[in-house]
């Protein structure tokens, strides 16, 4: 399945992003790593949705705007996409700093998600549980980090390295680090304003997650009124890139209802 | 005029016997089990004795600096350490170099502290600003994306609350305070010189320059020190100035014996500890996301620099990251600093790493005794017309 690459204009901002597929909008958020990379996992969803998978502000092709300092900002800066587009309510997947995007979009806008997904989602602390911190350890360790099977991280490796490649993978992590270096990938108040999402959720999450492990898709459980948990096993962190197949037949029925 | 500073980084050199082999860094996640606390009393006390006899050699000042949570220097509170100091010293300077201003959440304490210091000291105080090294940006869990405005910030608000009469309101972007009116004021008028202690940033040689505020290169080799300093003086130019000597500082470890042969192989072992182990971090603890402009690590990434760490102890001495040799051997290194970059203000770092106390006593004799006088007196031609650091009575204009 073919994906156009397109910038449109959010307010001040030049968004890049890719749209792929038929039917009723699907938005995809990506993950801390791989913004403008479309995956199988996204061919898959896109054979049932027009797939939106946009570059966050400060990531991929889409620049940092100053204004960009809390994750409150995103959130209003998606309510503005969705907007713009006119996709309200619409169906919206987050894959780990996507998904606590997704989730920060969902309880800030809640009439403006008809139906949630979130994939090994940040955006919880949950007490005892150790997190990875990804900032402070070099980049193959932390893609190593990320999945179950030992050969699966090679996939986010850059595609074409150089300069240009080392400083945009710095502004995409000076960007992360402007939102959650501290408190370290979580929100303190999130869990609290959870209580406002009113869509069905689904929490999907590898049951061998080593960067967010499952106690904190147990946390998401916990918090949202309308919600179910799917531990994948065999899967690390990024469910839809180390276990597609299971990914898509439990997503695609989901968001289908 | 040219000064001497005997600088110190008060080291921890104690390292357990397999830290080459087990520890990935001095820095941020070396367990503080290796502190032993009956140890560091001792050598606190000893590193302070040093610096009193540093005074009582000739040195013109003393120096601390702050760092948090290493090996390398034991010193988080270098204002504690400036404040034992003031009262055992008669005539030195004293030259905190420097306040990590970003680390702050109050910035207005460090405006307290020193202001303390200069009062107590009868306006000996030189109060330097730094920003920290990305390593303390994990320690304190500062966000190092906001490294440089808080900087900026902190600065503006500490030299407004020594020179503008207070109460006042303050009300930036990361402090706020509704009264600023801090007592004691500083003695020195406006405010005690301040200076700026870098690894060679081009923001922040820029906006020395504009501020007239001495820049020091620490701890490089010749090529980026010259590179650095020239820039400042470009810099300064373009400001419609000279930068005098007494703005320009230049620290290095330096290490000085009976002769080159012998300097040099004392004080091997220990400069080695400071690069191979005081300074051994791992690329991540070094450069946290946002630490530096993407301009300036295009800059780095361009020029290819190798680490100091990775250099052969010969490499470290022919690239100048050290001085080590006779009297006549570093007074000439010096005194071609002194003419090709219009230094003025010497750092020597003596106590390096983990060398002992002998040999550090001895080469800091040697230095106050056969170098300082040569470069005293092959300095007395070049002479300063300008006030650095904003300091003394003679600088009004750096009244903000």
């Amino acid at each position: 399945m073919p994906c156009r690459s397109e910038t449109i204009q959010i307010g001040d901002l030049d968004v890049h992003l890719l749209r792929g597929g038929r039917g009723e909008p699907l938005l995809v958020l990506h993950p801390e790593f791989a913004a403008g990379r479309w995956f199988p996992f996204h061919d898959e969803l896109a054979r049932h949705f027009q797939v939106y998978a946009p570059d966050h502000p400060g990531f991929g092709s889409t620049p940092r705007p100053d204004w960009l300092e809390g994750m409150d900002d995103l959130a209003m800066f998606y309510a503005d996409f969705i907007d713009t587009l006119g996709l309200a309510p619409v169906r919206v997947v987050g894959l780990s700093f996507g998904g606590w995007i997704a989730a920060e979009l969902a309880a800030w806008f809640p009439e403006r998600v008809s139906r949630l997904v979130l994939v090994g989602a940040a955006g919880l602390k949950v007490e005892g549980v150790e997190r990875f911190d990804l900032f402070a350890r070099p980049l193959e360790e932390t893609l190593q980090q990320l999945f179950f099977a030992p050969d699966r991280w090679v996939q986010l490796l850059p595609t074409e390295p150089g300069t240009d490649t080392l400083l945009r993978m710095y502004r995409e992590a000076t960007t992360l680090a402007r939102l959650s270096w501290n408190p370290y990938l979580y929100d303190p108040k999130l869990e609290r304003r959870l209580r406002r999402v009113r869509c069905p959720v689904l929490v999907v999450w590898g049951a061998e997650d080593r960067f967010l492990p499952p106690p904190h898709g147990e946390a998401y459980l916990r918090a949202l009124s309308d919600a179910e948990l799917v531990l994948v096993p065999e899967s690390g962190h990024l469910v839809p890139l180390e276990r597609p197949e299971v990914f898509t037949a439990r997503v695609v029925p989901f968001l289908s209802r | 005029m040219v000064q001497f500073f005997y600088f110190h980084l008060m080291p921890w050199p104690h390292l357990p016997a397999d830290f080459d082999q087990r520890e990935p860094s001095a820095w941020v996640t070396l367990s503080n089990r290796h502190y032993d606390p009956a140890l560091g009393h001792h050598l606190y006390n000893e590193y302070l004795d040093e610096m009193e006899y540093a005074e009582a050699l000739g040195f013109d000042g003393l120096a601390v600096n702050e760092h948090h949570q290493n090996a390398y220097g034991t010193m988080p509170s270098p204002n504690l350490m400036a404040a034992a100091l003031v009262r055992r010293t008669q005539r030195a300077k004293i030259a905190i170099l420097g306040n990590a201003l970003p680390l702050h959440e109050h910035p207005l304490r460090v405006a307290e502290e020193v202001a303390m210091l200069d009062v107590l000291s009868g306006g000996r105080v030189i109060s330097g600003f730094v920003r920290g090294i990305g390593c303390e940006y994990f320690s304190l869990g500062v966000n190092p994306t906001y490294s440089r405005e808080r900087f900026y910030e902190a600065h503006d608000l500490i030299v407004r609350a020594w020179s503008e009469p207070g109460p006042f309101c303050f009300e930036g972007k990361h402090y706020r305070f509704r009264y600023v009116n801090v007592w004691p004021r500083p003695l020195q008028q406006p405010h005690p010189p301040i200076w700026l202690p870098s690894q060679g940033s081009t923001e922040t040689i820029r906006w020395g320059a504009e501020h007239r505020y001495p820049f020091v290169s620490v701890f490089n080799s010749y090529t980026n020190t010259k590179r650095w300093i020239e820039e400042y003086h470009e810099a300064a130019a373009r400001c419609g100035y000279t930068a005098p000597p007494e703005q320009i500082g230049f620290a290095a470890p330096m290490y000085v014996a009976e002769s080159d042969a012998r300097a040099e192989a004392e004080a091997e072992p220990h400069f080695l500890w400071l690069f191979r182990r005081g300074l051994k971090i791992p690329p991540n603890y070094l450069l946290p996301p946002g630490y530096i402009s993407e301009e300036s690590l295009r800059k780095f990434l361009a020029a290819g620099v190798r680490l100091p760490g990775e250099l052969s102890y010969r490499e470290l001495i022919e690239h100048g990251y050290v001085l080590v040799g006779s009297p006549a051997t570093v007074a000439a290194r010096l005194a071609a600093v002194q003419q090709e970059l219009g230094v003025g203000i010497f750092l020597y770092s003596g106590r390096t790493g983990d060398m002992p106390k002998e040999l550090a006593w001895k080469s800091m004799e040697f230095f106050a005794r056969e170098v300082i006088p040569r470069l005293r007196a092959h300095g007395a031609g070049i002479r300063g017309n300008a006030s650095p650091g904003g300091a003394g009575s003679v600088s009004p204009a750096k009244r903000m």
